[in-house]
């Protein structure tokens, strides 16, 4: 493993943060301020490219920091400098505060996209070890990193249109690019500290964030919800950590892992831990009995940040999931012989979550909770990668790594289905199924792409959703868990009959009055359309994310190869 | 195979896709063309014609292709059988050879004669007519050079897709378009089970091709069977289900292919939609129905023949059906008002001659009869239409007499085709249907047990429906053409063109002389070397092995001995007597045949006999009750298996699936109560939840 990664390979989470405080920077800026905010930067640029320099000159590091570390900061400045200088104060900065949240997040995403490559193309990459082991940058950190940069850039690009008229935008754009950060390093942390650490940095923006309409009742109420129940299953996750700790004495993740190699006499301490561990993801990932606040808070919250929190932040906290199950408590049969059958644990919980996030949403009147009910169901199918870990062992990357394919399609359908949520409720039209009859001849482009996402969450194959399944199902099937693929089978049947209502919905009931559209709002449309077109497209393309996700999957398993070396030196 | 490929062959794709083409012309372009697209289809079907002629000279010269045209997908079978390739190719053998050059002549002079019969008398849709008879032509050329069962049987379905098309021209009216359901669906039931024998195939053998030339990798499935069941020499796997005997199984495959052909050839029991199959227009009636399509189940069996004689059972049922069928398709047709009702059951019981042949291991004399048939029941059939355009589109033949003044070209042309149909020497039906007869009769001879008694029996099936066949046929030219005009449109028929007399004129000469290619009962008699078919489908060396007649018949060591056991037998005044007594016998019931046809009907003022057959009339009328008996069985047999199917459909499964959605969403309505909106009731439910994982896990892990 290599011991001098440099800070430059949190990348994709660095550019998130950078582009956060750089919207406050730039919203912040008024007439007299504006020249020394310019010049302050260009002087904190030069002095970065002169680091940068003699970090290179001396071979060594400055600061702690290495070249790339200092470049990125210095390019960070110029970019600020030149911004601030666009600033009208005395215009409204709406558009330039949106313009640069989206490129903030598409650098980030080809930031992770870049060192993707370079781990599908490099036989022998290595992941990067920062701050002693408490974070690191693999295939499967990349790959989160790139779900949340590109939901990130979808829901700014979105939230253009459906902010306009209201106050605090900036604001809005750095809580997303925040909570954003906090998502990345949850993809990258490490340790249970960093894993705590980086959740909350995710959690505390996103309660703002829910309960940004200040004006609106049941966004409010949403807000106050997602904070109560987030602070209860916070408290959970840390008494969890104290308890591992206390049986361990290690928070790092391989630590946790070489102390219980040999088991421990406190089984009952760290099953009591680890299940509390169990609760705080399942509070992340909204996964049964953790899940009361989702449908409130996607209900209530503006439909961007619904589409943020049930993608981005589902999928962060699979991440972590991920990564501390199969890194500190694997192998997971030496937790079964313990008497922590923490497999087991997350069947029933994947059962009972698909479960009763399917049966909820088939009868909900009103299609943003229904969306809401299906996000948990989605969960459920997920968790099955978790669940399936303890059977055919070869088969384990396989029904892993179809998760992680999971979650990265569903950051696109999902994400396209609420913004389409936040067109609807931008052109004022209803929220129940009756209210979107006859929608599909008003707004037909709108419309197809919200029929591809439903179909696609269905897992029909007019979009990517269709393989992931299949891949997830198939790889439960062969890892020997063929029940749990017959519980989602019938899930997913189910799930057919409440997302094709809004399908007829939209295209074959008719209208009850008149319906009009007011306006085309072109951000809006962009995303929706995008987050389409990526997800068709993700149907032949498929191969690659395939593969990428079953190399992460392989990187993090017990027993898989560990001939690597550096990149981000 | 030699070193190079001959040219020929390499161009043999294009004898069908030069039809194919047409038919797109036809369908996207017919509306802006003369004719309708009629010129198109000529010339690609004389293309065709001269492509099948040069690959026939190739053949004749010792040369034989199996080719791969395009893999679409390689199985793997996995076990024994390995990677099962299904793909399109061809095979150019003596076989294919000859049927090609049938398929494209007749094919170019039905377009011809399509000109008077369509063209001339105003018929709107005509490009649908000719992009029909293109695609028609180019599935049925497909079918003939398929190298594998599982194209054959796409190709078949396709050529049974245009005839629905075809019979059906007419749509506007009653009659075609439940005369072409009919058909598809007849037809289509015994291709359900040839389906299933394709699939069979493939399952047990791993390759479903006929025949392989040159490379030893390759396989082909009569080869293997035979090598299996130790008829002839060599190693081979096949994948038998339940450990079966194979010789039980490969019946079992045979019979389920023969569902396909005993439909498509209109053999009893699948016969009833060929008569109602008149309904399309008289060109199609010719080509399709008589000519080349009804033919394909016919060339399907000689095809894989080399598989079917490994099987005495399977053998024994194709002489039995085809005996029985030639007789009770004669009986049928002696009766019949319409000259067309009359040809089809003509038609359907010279189909019965084939098969029985092929039946009793005559498969030159299959193939022969299955040559001058397509040459004289074509000409028949177009002398038919002719006819029918001068009646102005009435096919009673009560109505007509006596137009063999008013039409000689049609009527001395339609003589030729009914002496040879007859089979009065020397015209071609006669040295064919000879072969057959003769074939079965010594077989019949020969071989012992029930198998000798099966074929004398369909034998003397054969036989007597010649008396029938000599009789219908001369009832039938004496009352078009002979007497005194019955009807006024008799007496001023409607002029016909050389685009109608052409055809006639070159099917009549060759319904006269193509028989002289085989004169095996000459041969016989005076040692003369002039069994031309016989020698020609011998064909290459490369061939010995799979698809010759070498392989087939000929020999102590052909599959005809070793795997059918038959055996010649003869009569007094050994091979030359039998072959004597067995001419003269034929030639002396199809003589009586036509001569009580000549006795009742050559007279001016001819009538009705039929109520000298008494109760028979009526049985004979309704053509022994087989459609009623078919409805008997639609409505009495499949519609309350069909009825019980739905209500246990509608009750079980709807049921089922009902009640899952009604629990599902009563659940979901509960679950969806547990979300009361308060925030403390779900810190409580969620630490309850909590707590329950937790007892359960420290319950079943032993934690404390």
């Amino acid at each position: 493993m290599s011991s001098h990664a440099s800070l430059f390979a949190l990348g994709p989470a660095l550019y998130l943060a950078a582009t956060g405080l750089l919207v406050l920077v730039l919203d912040s800026v008024g007439r007299t301020t504006r020249l020394p905010f310019a010049l302050g930067s260009a002087v904190f640029g030069v002095a970065a490219v002169g680091a940068a320099a003699v970090a290179a000159f001396t071979g060594g590091t400055l600061l702690g920091l290495g070249v790339g570390a200092h470049a990125f900061a210095a390019m960070n400045a110029f970019l600020v400098a030149f911004l601030v200088y666009l600033v009208d104060p005395s215009g409204s900065n709406r558009l330039l505060v949106a313009s640069v949240a989206v490129a903030g997040a598409v650098f980030s995403l080809g930031n992770a996209a870049y060192y993707l490559a370079y781990f599908g193309t490099t036989s022998d990459a290595q992941a990067a070890l920062l701050f002693g082991d408490q974070l690191v940058v693999d295939q499967m950190s990349l790959l989160f990193m790139a779900i949340a940069a590109s939901v990130t850039a979808l829901v700014a690009l979105a939230s253009y249109d459906y902010l306009e008229g209201h106050a605090y935008q900036a604001e809005y754009y750095a809580l997303v690019l925040l909570a954003a950060t906090g998502m990345s390093l949850m993809a990258a942390a490490n340790s249970l500290a960093t894993v705590f650490v980086a959740m909350e940095l995710a959690s505390l923006p996103s309660f703002a964030l829910v309960a940004f309409l200040k004006k609106n009742r049941g966004s409010v109420e949403a807000g106050l919800k997602y904070f109560l129940i987030g602070a209860l299953s916070s408290s959970f996750f840390a008494y969890g950590i104290s308890l591992v700790y206390a049986t361990t004495g290690s928070l790092q993740l391989e630590a946790v892992a070489s102390a219980l190699s040999g088991g421990t006499e406190f089984v009952g301490m760290l099953g009591i831990g680890m299940l509390m561990l169990v609760g705080g993801f399942a509070y992340k990932t909204a996964s049964v009995p953790f899940h009361f606040w989702a449908p409130e808070a996607y209900e209530g919250a503006p439909a961007p940040i619904s589409a943020f929190i049930s993608s981005a932040s589902k999928a962060a906290g699979f991440v972590i999931a991920f990564r501390v199950f199969t890194v500190a408590f694997t192998p997971a049969g030496l937790f079964a012989s313990l008497g922590i059958d923490w497999v087991l644990v997350f069947q029933i919980l994947a059962v009972v979550t698909m479960t009763l996030g399917n049966f909820a949403a088939a009868t909900q009147e009103n299609v943003k909770r229904m969306l809401a009910y299906s996000s948990i169901g989605h969960a459920g199918y997920v968790l099955i990668g978790l669940a399936s870990l303890g059977g055919v062992a070869s088969q384990g990357d396989t029904v892993l790594g179809a998760s992680m394919m999971h979650l990265f399609v569903y950051g696109f359908m999902n994400t396209g289905a609420f913004l389409f949520i936040a067109l609807v409720e931008y052109w004022g039209v209803g929220r129940t199924f009756e209210d979107y009859a006859g929608l599909g001849r008003k707004a037909p482009v709108a419309c197809a792409a919200m029929t591809v996402f439903l179909f696609s969450l269905a897992g029909l194959p007019v979009g990517a959703g269709f393989l992931s399944k299949y891949v997830l199902f198939f790889g439960a099937v062969s890892a020997g868990f063929w029940w749990l693929a017959a519980v989602g089978a019938i899930n997913s049947a189910l799930s057919l009959y409440y997302y094709t209502r809004v399908v007829k919905a939209m295209w074959v009931e008719e209208p009850n009055g008149e319906l009009e559209l007011q306006g085309r709002p072109t951000g809006l449309y962009a995303a929706v359309v995008a987050a389409a077109v990526v997800t068709v497209l993700l149907l032949p393309g498929f191969f690659p994310i395939a593969e990428t996700a079953i190399e992460a999957a392989n990187a993090v398993l017990p027993n898989a190869g560990d001939t690597t070396t550096a990149f981000f030196g | 195979m030699t070193g190079t490929t001959p040219f020929a062959f390499e161009f043999a794709p294009a004898i069908a896709a030069l039809p194919f083409v047409s038919f797109l012309i036809a369908l996207a372009f017919g509306d802006r063309m003369p004719k309708g697209g009629a010129l198109g289809g000529i010339l690609a079907t004389a293309g065709s014609l001269l492509l099948s002629l040069w690959v026939f000279v190739t053949v004749s010269g010792g040369s034989a292709y199996v080719h791969d045209i395009h893999t679409w997908t390689i199985l793997d079978a996995g076990g024994a059988l390995g990677d099962v390739n299904l793909h399109f190719g061809l095979l150019l053998d003596p076989l294919s050879a000859m049927m090609l050059i049938i398929v494209s002549l007749i094919a170019l002079l039905v377009h011809v004669f399509s000109l008077g019969y369509m063209n001339d008398e105003g018929e709107t849709g005509l490009p649908r007519y000719y992009a029909g008879l293109g695609l028609f032509t180019f599935s049925m050329l497909s079918f003939v050079m398929a190298d594998n069962l599982l194209q054959a049987f796409m190709f078949f379905e396709l050529v049974g897709l245009c005839s629905f098309l075809l019979i059906g021209f007419w749509f506007r009216e009653d009659a075609p378009p439940s005369a072409a359901k009919k058909a598809f669906l007849v037809t289509r039931f015994g291709d359900y089970f040839f389906l299933i024998g394709v699939v069979g195939i493939i399952a047990t053998f791993g390759t479903s091709r006929f025949a392989v030339v040159g490379d030893a990798a390759a396989a082909a499935f009569p080869v293997e069977a035979a090598k299996v069941l130790g008829v002839t020499e060599g190693t081979a796997t096949a994948v038998i289900p339940g450990g079966m005997d194979p010789q039980l199984w490969f019946t079992i495959l045979g019979l389920l292919v023969l569902g396909g052909v005993v439909g498509k050839s209109a053999q009893f029991p699948l016969h009833t939609w060929l008569p109602d199959a008149m309904e399309g227009p008289t060109p199609v009636s010719a080509l399709i129905h008589a000519a080349t399509m009804v033919a394909a189940g016919v060339y399907l069996v000689a095809r894989m023949y080399g598989f079917y004689l490994l099987s005495p059972t399977a053998l024994g049922i194709i002489a039995l059906v085809g005996g029985f069928t030639a007789l009770f398709a004669a009986t049928m047709g002696v009766v019949k008002k319409e000259i067309k009702q009359v040809l089809a059951y003509s038609t359907i019981s010279q189909y019965g001659y084939m098969m029985l042949a092929l039946g009793a291991g005559g498969y030159v004399a299959a193939t022969f009869h299955l040559m001058t048939h397509a040459f004289f029941k074509a000409l028949l059939f177009l002398g038919a239409g002719s006819v029918i355009i001068a009646m102005h589109h009435n096919e009673n033949m009560w109505d007509m007499g006596g137009l063999k003044e008013k039409m000689p070209v049609t009527y001395y042309t339609f003589l030729s085709g009914s002496l040879a149909l007859a089979g009065i020497v020397p015209f071609s039906g006669f040295w064919s249907k000879d072969e057959v007869l003769y074939e079965a009769f010594v077989h019949g001879l020969g071989t012992a047990g029930t198998q000798g008694t099966l074929l004398l029996v369909a034998y003397a099936f054969g036989l007597l429906a010649v008396f029938f066949t000599g009789f219908y046929t001369f009832r039938m030219v004496f009352l078009t053409f002979h007497g005194e005009p019955r009807s006024d449109t008799a007496k001023d028929p409607h002029g016909v063109r050389w685009n109608v007399k052409g055809p006639l004129a070159v099917l009549g000469i060759l319904a006269a002389v193509v028989g002289l290619v085989n004169m095996v009962p000459v041969k016989k008699l005076t040692g003369a070397n002039i069994d031309f078919l016989h020698k020609w489908l011998k064909g290459p060396e490369a061939l010995k092995a799979q698809t010759s007649v070498a392989h087939y018949t000929d020999g102590d060591t052909s599959l005809l001995h070793e795997g059918a056991h038959y055996v010649a037998g003869t009569l007094a005044g050994g091979e030359v007597g039998t072959v004597l007594i067995s001419a003269a016998v034929s030639l002396g019931l199809a003589l009586a045949g036509a001569g009580l046809a000549y006795r009742l009907y050559n007279v001016p003022e001819p009538v009705e006999h039929t109520d000298k057959l008494g109760a028979a009339k009526d049985v004979l009328y309704n053509n022994y009750y087989q459609d009623e008996f078919q409805v008997f069985l639609a409505e009495r047999v499949t519609m309350p298996l069909a009825k019980a199917a739905d209500t246990f459909d509608q009750s079980v499964i709807d049921g089922a699936v009902n009640g899952v959605s009604s629990v599902s969403l009563f659940s979901g309505r509960r679950v969806k109560r547990v979300q009361t909106g308060l925030v403390t009731n779900y810190a409580l439910l969620l630490t309850l939840g909590f707590l329950v994982l937790l007892v359960a896990m420290a319950a079943t892990g032993g934690w404390f």
